[in-house]
């Protein structure tokens, strides 16, 4: 019950991000998903695992209150195609997870499909760099989610990796970008 | 455990680097090129190194962020959208290739794979949009030859090891159908197009869609003639399209020698590489299923008008860069009579 919520969770998280424009409405989303998802690698891949996702998620989203557009701008004018997005990716992951696919994890499956297509999705949709990087940094996390699917004891390894991977995209402002 | 094909074809990508910083000429920042083209290095050699296929995603994604960070002329969002996009499909082809369920989701992982790495190389159809003035280290046309390689060899053998039979049957004939869609595209419009820029970007094109076609036969001949055709794009195609970047624009445009003899280096005309690569390819296409060698050997023919007009646009290389035209002429002769150690390097 705890990991459907969490799944529930992150999907919601992912969802503002999706839905956000605002340096602040983003770093929501992704402080939000990042919670629903450390839960999720906890039961899925261990202690470390979810400590990695939890530490990436939050020096991602602190970083990213740093740089964006000012303010929260979540569903601005404009973001309607962006919801029904939203809602469509859950219910076909939803399908996909609980009612297609077979076995344990239900939930693990869910956030890690939910997720990956979400982010995906909002990086083809975006031209600002916080709103890519932020993209960048929860699908950097899904995919080490993912590499939980189908196995008995994952290592925590890509979750460490990945956790880097979205801490340090989170402080990729666009000065930096126009330094390099 | 590394793979020998990915070791080599890193070692080739290092090669092709030094080539670069020897022959560019002296207008381009050495430095530059050293620093950011080693770091492309380090990042295949990343893809290469991980030992699980999420952790070569994430090395993707890793490398994809920086190369479209370090600067450009085209929008950040165009930079990302290519290993962004690549990781997503690599990513839910893996989650379908993993999770319990009907069979048609190993089709979907199949499909979720093979379009990723089209996506992830550059290949149709994902090509990633160029500027004719875009610096080298940031270019598309560059990550064709210098990423893709080793990117495309990593992702086919850890798919292979992912998929059921059924579906790796699939995976590779999905491999050949995207090659011969761009070995039939980059061919024509590497003749046709009009730029010089987007001509260059289409004959690469058109040498990965041998290499998918290679890669999708589940023969030996055709592993060998994809690690052969890398060997000629990586150390043929890029080494002459960096010094055609910086050839003097020739106001009549006359075909030399040598340029003659760089179009048949880049026809894959014998005695260079790309002829060894044909050769084997077709001979795995006969030992697979007939018909398609027919199909490939059509498509070959393709490459003749579309080589001549690049071997005219590196018009009459001078110093440094005569140099090293000979050498990669010299080194793609050696390799087209000789491929053994290529081969054996990969272990193949």
């Amino acid at each position: 019950m705890v990991d459907a919520v969490a799944a529930f969770v992150a999907w919601l998280g992912a969802s503002v991000v999706v839905l956000a424009d605002g340096r602040r409405g983003l770093a929501l989303g992704a402080a939000i998903s990042v919670a629903g998802m450390a839960v999720v690698a906890l039961d899925a891949a261990g202690p470390e695992a979810a400590a990695s996702v939890a530490l990436g998620g939050v020096v991602a989203a602190a970083g990213r209150l740093r740089s964006g557009r000012g303010g929260w701008h979540i569903m601005p004018a404009g973001s309607t195609p962006r919801l029904v997005l939203c809602i469509a990716a859950a219910l076909l992951a939803l399908w996909i997870a609980a009612a297609l696919t077979t076995g344990p994890a239900a939930p693990l499956r869910f956030t890690a499909m939910v997720v990956i297509g979400l982010s995906g999705a909002r990086v083809l949709g975006a031209d600002e760099p916080p709103i890519l990087f932020t993209a960048i940094g929860l699908l950097a996390l899904a995919i080490a989610l993912a590499a939980g699917i189908g196995q008995i004891a994952p290592t925590p390894w890509p979750f460490l990796a990945a956790a880097v991977i979205a801490g340090l995209a989170g402080w990729i402002s666009p000065r930096t970008v126009a330094a390099a | 455990m590394l793979q020998p094909e990915a070791v080599e074809l890193v070692i080739l990508a290092a090669a092709a680097l030094a080539f670069a910083v020897a022959f560019s000429p002296p207008a381009a920042s050495r430095r530059e090129l050293l620093g950011k083209g080693g770091v492309g290095v380090v990042g295949a050699a990343a893809i290469a190194a991980v030992p699980t296929f999420e952790g070569t995603l994430l090395a993707l994604l890793a490398l994809g962020v920086l190369h479209s960070i370090i600067g450009g002329k085209r929008p950040l969002a165009v930079r990302l959208r290519g290993p962004v996009v690549a990781v997503t499909l690599l990513g839910l082809g893996a989650f379908f290739a993993r999770v319990q369920g009907p069979e048609v989701m190993e089709r979907f992982a199949a499909v979720g794979l093979v379009a990723g790495l089209a996506a992830g190389v550059g290949v149709l159809p994902y090509l990633h949009p160029i500027d004719p003035d875009e610096p080298l280290v940031s270019s598309p046309v560059v990550w064709l030859a210098f990423a893709g390689p080793v990117l495309a060899a990593v992702i086919v053998q850890r798919a292979q090891s992912l998929l059921p039979v059924d579906a790796a049957g699939a995976f590779g004939a999905m491999l050949i159908g995207l090659g011969l869609i761009n070995v039939v595209w980059g061919g024509a419009a590497a003749w046709l197009t009009e730029s010089e820029a987007v001509a260059w970007r289409y004959s690469f094109v058109a040498d990965w869609g041998l290499v998918l076609c290679g890669l999708g036969l589940i023969v030996a001949d055709g592993q060998r003639a994809a690690i052969v055709m890398l060997f000629s794009i990586v150390l043929g195609r890029l080494p002459l399209y960096l010094v055609a970047l910086h050839a003097p624009h020739e106001k009549v445009v006359t075909g030399r020698p040598v340029n003659l003899v760089v179009a048949a280096a880049l026809a894959g005309s014998a005695p260079f590489a790309g002829f060894a690569a044909r050769l084997l390819l077709l001979r795995a296409a006969t030992q697979l299923f007939w018909p398609l060698a027919i199909v490939l050997a059509a498509g070959m023919l393709l490459w003749l008008p579309g080589s001549l007009r690049l071997g005219r646009s590196l018009g009459l290389p001078k110093g440094r860069q005569a140099v090293g035209v000979a050498l990669v002429l010299a080194v793609n002769v050696a390799a087209g009579l000789y491929p053994l150690p290529i081969l054996l390097a990969a272990h193949l």
